[in-house]
Order: structure tokens, then sequence, then C-alpha cells
């Protein structure tokens, strides 16, 4: 199996060790990765998407291009991105008066989107094509003794019909599967499938209630589950649910939502024994805790 | 306002071009899962449907809110007539835009200038630390960066804001 992986601007500008850590444990599962040079923005919503159709499919058609080139299907790990780069591709699939636009602003540089490479999460490859079954005989520092819960990403379950890699997008269980091959015991709760609210404009144009709707999931966490750890497979997530848990605390005047926030493939590449240091080393929530306990198990 | 007078009479055509808008019947199932519902004033997909509807231009001019949607997709999944509002919010924002240019987002042009939102491989140095290689990256490749910004210039956004790609 191999992909074009696409990184997009989060990961690897901020969060490179998540990077790492994709890189490494999907090697070690059979998944080769090549780069995506000269890739750009996937684009973000924010961006073209929300200024016309065309700057936004010329971007995503740039994209595209590059993987079609190599012959690859793009991996990516980013909700966005992964939103983003399958609607370009549908548009473009569904206007072909479009895609011979795009197909002409992309002549100069010899490439053009024929729709030949798709858009898949990493989520879904380690649950499909790899399987839980398979994740659990590569662990050598297991979870066990820890309690998680895990964080979807929206962008991998809606809309169902185009994105659909769960049996059913009401009830997803490939990252609370994928987490449990990992030893770990998986708690449910009442606002499991609640958005974390990170993307977009809401944080900023409404702050107030943004931070009272992730309050709400967090105290729900609080309340109702032993979480040691929240695993989510989005860097928006990532950086997200730890950034609010600070700034609430900060508001409250003290540090009661400090729950370390982790990329799945952090968590599996710890599992597979990976130095914390390069795979899980970049967060402004202690993970000592975490990296201690495996350590001891795995003693 | 400032609306110049092609626009208004383009409203319905520019936002709802895929036609599904009339099969809106209002009931709100848009809204149950919409996280950006929760802001104040909340985003309410099922308003700016009936805006674009009843053609009131000057209002939905003015609306703020689609910009707090989070992209989460969740509406289209839950609207039982598939108008697919989250491609609403984003018509909505183009048509925006596109009649008011302090509406064009910063971002695309940082994309324009270095491909990118963020700073991406300015930090080559911690990558080696962690054991990453450079990123081939397109800020690092001026012959691909140029054509990728010539070819930005051909669409409509770049074209008509010139200035503020120097
Ligand atoms: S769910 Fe669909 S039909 Fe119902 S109000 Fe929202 S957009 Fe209209
Ligand atoms: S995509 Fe936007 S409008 Fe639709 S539910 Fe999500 S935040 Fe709300």
């Amino acid at each position: 199996m191999e992909f074009c992986l696409f990184l997009g601007c989060n990961t690897p500008a901020v969060r490179p060790d998540v990077e790492r850590a994709i890189r490494a444990t999907m090697e070690e599962l059979g998944v080769d990765l090549i780069d995506t040079d000269n890739y750009v923005c996937c684009p973000a919503f924010g961006s073209f998407p929300s200024t016309d159709e065309e700057s936004w499919l010329a971007t995503s058609g740039w994209n595209l291009s590059l993987a079609e080139e190599k012959q690859r299907d793009i991996l990516v790990q980013c909700g966005s991105c992964y939103s983003s780069l399958r609607m370009g591709r549908e548009h473009l699939m569904h206007d072909k008066k479009m895609q011979k636009r795009i197909n002409e602003l992309l002549e100069p540089t010899g490439r053009s989107v024929q729709g030949g490479s798709k858009i898949r999460h990493v989520t879904e490859v380690l649950y499909r094509e790899i399987t839980p079954a398979k994740i659990a005989e590569k662990v050598t520092h297991s979870l066990e003794g820890l309690h998680g819960i895990v964080q979807y990403p929206c962008h991998t379950l809606f809309p169902s019909e185009v994105v659909g890699f769960e049996d059913s997008p009401r009830e997803p269980k490939g990252m609370r599967e994928l987490v449990e091959a990992l030893g770990a015991t998986v708690d449910s709760y009442s606002l499991e499938r609640q958005c974390c609210g990170g993307a977009g404009g809401f944080m900023k144009s409404t702050p107030e209630q943004a931070i009272q709707f992730a309050k709400n999931k967090f105290d729900a966490i609080l309340e109702e589950t032993k979480a040691d750890f929240i695993a989510v497979s989005c860097i928006t997530c990532l950086m997200h649910m730890e950034n609010v848990q600070n700034t609430i605390n900060k508001q409250i005047g003290e540090e009661k939502y400090k729950i370390p926030v982790f990329d799945y493939n952090q968590l599996l590449a710890l599992c597979m024994g990976k130095d914390p240091k390069e795979v899980s080393a970049i967060t402004n929530m202690p993970r000592d805790a975490i990296h201690d306990h495996i350590a001891k198990v795995a003693a | 306002m400032d609306l110049q007078t092609e626009a208004v009479k383009d409203l319905w055509k520019d936002v709802d071009r895929l036609g599904d808008l009339l099969h809106c019947f209002n009931c709100s199932t848009c809204l149950s899962g919409c996280p950006a519902s929760y802001g104040d004033p909340p985003l309410l997909v099922r308003n700016l449907a009936r805006k674009v509807l009843y053609g009131l231009e000057e209002e939905l001019f003015e609306e703020d809110t689609p910009w707090a949607c989070v992209s989460c997709s969740k509406c289209e999944e839950m609207c039982p007539m598939d108008v697919k509002p989250f491609e609403l919010i984003l018509h909505i924002r183009q048509w925006q835009s596109t009649n008011d240019e302090t509406r064009v987002p910063p971002s695309i042009t940082e994309i324009y200038r270095r491909g990118y939102t963020q700073a991406v491989a300015t930090n080559d140095e911690l990558r080696a630390e962690l054991g990453l290689k450079p990123l081939p990256t397109i800020n690092k490749n001026e012959e691909q960066l140029k054509l990728f910004q010539e070819m930005l210039m051909k669409t409509p956004v770049v074209a008509a804001n010139d200035y503020m790609f120097g």
C-alpha cells in the first residue's frame, strides 16, 4: 500500500511530532508514504472556498493533480483537509465544465485532474485496511490499565452518504476499536459525538459561547468517565481540545481540566515503543503520566 | 449597503446555484447538531435559507453568522431534503466576499504568498530533532510557486483584488 501523504498546514508547522508519529507507525504497518512535493493549503474552508468556486477548485486541483501524477491516493489526518480535498474532487468530477476550466488553469504545470486519486483518512486505512486485530499484534507497550475516550473527527462521519467508512455514522466504532486494540479501556459518555467546535470561525466570532460549548463536553467527560486521555485523529481536534482546557482553567482559576489529548497515531507509536521525545514531544497539556505508565507496563 | 445592482439581481442565481433551496421546508433539523447554532448570535441555517428564498438581500449581506460555521457537515447529514446546508453557507460567504472586499479572508493572501496558511517548513531544526527530514514544500521551489501564483492570478477573487497580492 502506498499513498501520497498530505500534511496540510498545521501539522508540519505546529505539531510535527504528529507527523513523525504518522510516518513511523504507518511504515511499520506496511503503508508506504510518499511526499506530495509542492502541495499547497487544501484549501481551508475559510479561505478560497469562501471567496469563489474557481479559486477553490484551482487550489484543490493543484493538490489533486500532484497525487494523480504519482498515481496514488491521498492520505490525510486533518479533518478539514480531508473534507476540503474530498469536496473539491467531487465538485470537479460532477461539473465537467469547471473541470475543463481548472485543467486549462493547470496546463502550464503539465498536470491535470481526471479524478484518479481518492482522498483517504488515516483512521479509515487503519480501521478498514490494516484492521484493529493486526494493530494489536504490533503492540509492545500496552495502554493496559488506562481509560480513554475517543473524539471522532466530524469530517470523517458526515455526510455519510459520501464519506462513510463506518457501518453507521450514528454509532461509529472505528476509533473506539482502534484505541481498544492498544489495550486501553474506552469509556462512553453522553456528549461523545459532540463536535470539538475548534474549526472555522466559531471560537473567533463567538468565543464565550464556544468555550461554554466545549466546557459542557469536558464536564460530561469528568463526570461520566475515568478518562486518563483523549484520542483524536484530526489536528484541529488535537490543538483545540488542549487549548480550550487551558483557557477554561485560566478563567476559573484552577487546574480542573487537564486531560492529555493524543493523536491516535501518537498513541500507536508509543505502543510500538517509539521514543516519546520524537512522536509525542510538543504539547501544552502535560503527558508525562501517560508516558510513564506505558514505560512501566512495558517493563 | 453598497451592492452593485447586478449582484442584487443575481442573488438567487449566485447563492442557490444548485437549485436545492426550493426543497427546504424549514424543518430546523439542520440546527439540531450545529455547533455554531450555540453562538450569540446563533448561526441558523434554516433562517439563512429563508432569507435567500425570500430575496432578503440586505439582511443576508449583513449576516456575519455564516462565518462562524465549523464545516462539520452535520447539517448536510441531517437535512431530510438534501438541501446541502453547508454548501449554502459557503455560497453565502462567496456572494458576500465577491460583493464586499472587506469580507475577503486575509488567509488567501497568505496562501498566495507562501502556499500555506501557516509558516510551513520554517522549522527544519525542530524537525531534525524529531527525526524528520525537511519537507519538499512549495515555498522552497520558486518555479512551482510562481506557477501557482500565476494560476491564482487568473481566478476571480485574485484578479478582482490584485492589489492585495503584491
Ligand atoms: S434541515 Fe434542510 S429542509 Fe430542514 S430547515 Fe434545514 S435546510 Fe431546510
Ligand atoms: S457545517 Fe456549519 S452550518 Fe452545518 S452543522 Fe456544521 S457548523 Fe453548523
